[in-house]
């Protein structure tokens, strides 16, 4: 009995593991493709001295 | 024998309970916790979140207060001088609550925990920041399992963040009807059609509707054994999440009725100068140590009362005041002002399992005084609460009592009356005295020089 109280309590996120396995997927491959152009970029241009920081893909 | 009481909020989890004995507020940690207690205390992640002022700091007492089997150690937490809860909040407060949460999992995550929950019960306002208040929210770290926590994330800070931002509108009654946060159904058929452009929303809505809905679904495939997951994700996903939330505006432009009350209506600075020298005089007098400032507006006297190390309360109904006014307890650091979104025709109710989960706002904020200043019309004109209700409702909130009486000859209520008929009969000072006697002591009563407006300060009887 209290076994399966506990279980309730820990597990009632469990149905968003799919969706933050696709989410983090899709955010990794965004990461690299700025990698890439970063990479591009620095290749024809003159590299800054700040470093690039992670640029905000939010919102 | 040593008596306790168990807080009605506290029975969802199993790993200890919050009560409440010999006047102290304590916490249980039980035996089911003590592994993961001994690894929050022992990795150095405990002192590193008290020592930034992230988490709530405890002593411990190795007493079993409640004489329970699974008793394993007891928790005396720092004190939070007020409880508010998220449907209190403005934005900006339920953002910084958000940020919070984030920051708290991210540290985690280094010394080898992560949050099991998520949610903005988890957080108080004290001494004017947010801090984490549940010690018992924190579990071993597993890298191939992804965040528990996340819907609960998205529903309960993210959800109604979104909503506010896009919809530019108030969010709090709503949060006072979803306690376990907005589901995302729900936000996904309001969100206007132009959010569809934010990869955020996209990602965090649309497709976690997208997903919950073929979740629901007989013989799917999405059990959390069929994927890997790793911590470069999770901090992926987190890092996301606190981009979205730090770029949400903080004051936002748009325009209430009350924004900017003081400077678009008749008040004049003369008169705030006025009324500050009796409400300081007032204050002198006083022994009161905690404020609940009822109508604060921007809070002017609010910051009054806490500059006279009153631990205060601003409310007001209008939560574009209530976001401004936090701003700038936050920009100045004033440490002893809390401000809280509270219509007073309508204060949160006692709500949550047995009605008894969160109490109502008057059943958990009590204070030595509570301050009325300009707002008495607009209880009795604006709202039709009778002047007798309203004596009534001070006796109940208020051992000593700052009150300021607008009468009809006032040009704000002129203003009030011009569009509609004027059907308060006993709307007078003779009568605002009669009615208000009957449970107060009048200890003082000042005109305000340049207006007709009285202030009184009163005792309870």
């Amino acid at each position: 009995m209290i076994h399966s109280c506990i279980l309730l309590y820990i597990d009632p996120g469990s149905g968003s593991y799919l969706i933050q396995a696709i989410i983090a997927a899709i955010l990794g491959a965004l990461f690299y493709f700025k990698n890439v152009w970063w990479k591009i970029k620095a290749f024809f241009f003159k590299p800054k001295k700040e470093d690039a920081e992670e640029e905000d893909i939010a919102k | 024998m040593i008596t306790f009481t168990r807080h009605p909020s506290s029975f969802k989890d199993p790993s200890g309970f919050v009560f409440e004995s010999g006047g102290r507020i304590c916490r249980q940690v039980n035996q089911y916790y003590a592994a993961e207690y001994r690894q929050l205390m022992e990795s150095g992640l405990y002192k590193h979140l008290t020592d930034n002022n992230l988490l709530i700091s405890h002593q411990e007492l190795p007493e079993n207060l409640t004489n329970t089997a699974e008793w394993y150690t007891t928790l005396i937490p720092e004190p939070v001088s007020q409880i508010s809860y998220p449907y209190e909040w403005c934005f900006e407060q339920l953002r910084d609550a958000a940020l919070l949460t984030l920051s708290v999992l991210r540290t985690s995550l280094q010394f080898g925990m992560i949050l099991k929950d998520a949610t903005p019960y988890n957080i108080q306002f004290n001494r004017g920041k947010a801090v984490f208040i549940d010690t018992l929210s924190f579990d071993k770290y597993n890298a191939q399992q992804p965040w528990i926590a996340y819907r609960q994330f998205c529903q309960c800070f993210l959800f109604p963040l979104y909503m506010e931002y896009y919809l530019k509108t108030d969010i709090q009654k709503i949060l006072s009807t979803y306690l376990d946060g907005i589901p995302v159904d729900f936000i996904a058929k309001l969100l206007p059609l132009k959010s569809r452009l934010s990869l955020g929303v996209w990602l965090h809505v649309y497709l976690q509707q997208t997903a919950a809905a073929s979740a629901k679904a007989p013989n799917n495939k999405t059990g959390k054994q069929a994927m890997q997951f790793s911590k470069k994700k999770l901090l992926d996903l987190t890092g996301h999440l606190t981009n979205i939330i730090k770029n949400f505006p903080e004051g936002r432009s748009y325009k209430t009725t009350w924004s900017n009350y003081y400077e678009d209506t008749i008040l004049s600075k003369a008169y705030l100068q006025e009324k500050e020298k009796i409400v300081r005089a007032y204050c002198g007098d006083s022994t009161a140590r905690s404020v609940l400032d009822l109508g604060a507006n921007d809070g002017h006297f609010s910051k009054v009362f806490a500059g006279n190390n009153m631990q205060v309360i601003a409310t007001d109904a209008d939560s574009r005041c209530i976001s401004r006014l936090y701003q700038e307890v936050k920009k100045n650091n004033i440490q002893n002002l809390l401000p809280l979104i509270l219509d007073i025709a309508n204060p949160s109710p006692a709500i949550g399992f047995h009605n008894q989960e969160r109490a109502a706002f008057h059943d958990r904020i009590k204070t030595d005084l509570v301050a009325a200043l300009a707002l008495v019309h607009h209880l009795v004109i604006g709202k039709n609460i009778s002047l007798p209700a309203l004596a009534g409702y001070f006796n109940d909130i208020a051992p000593e009592l700052i009150i300021e009486f607008v009468p009809k000859e006032d040009e704000k209520v002129k203003q009030m009356l011009s569009t509609r008929p004027d059907t308060f009969i006993d709307y007078d000072q003779a009568h605002f005295e009669a009615y208000f006697s009957v449970y107060f002591d009048m200890l003082a009563q000042t005109p305000v020089p340049g207006t007709s407006r009285i202030l009184y300060r009163m005792k309870r009887k």
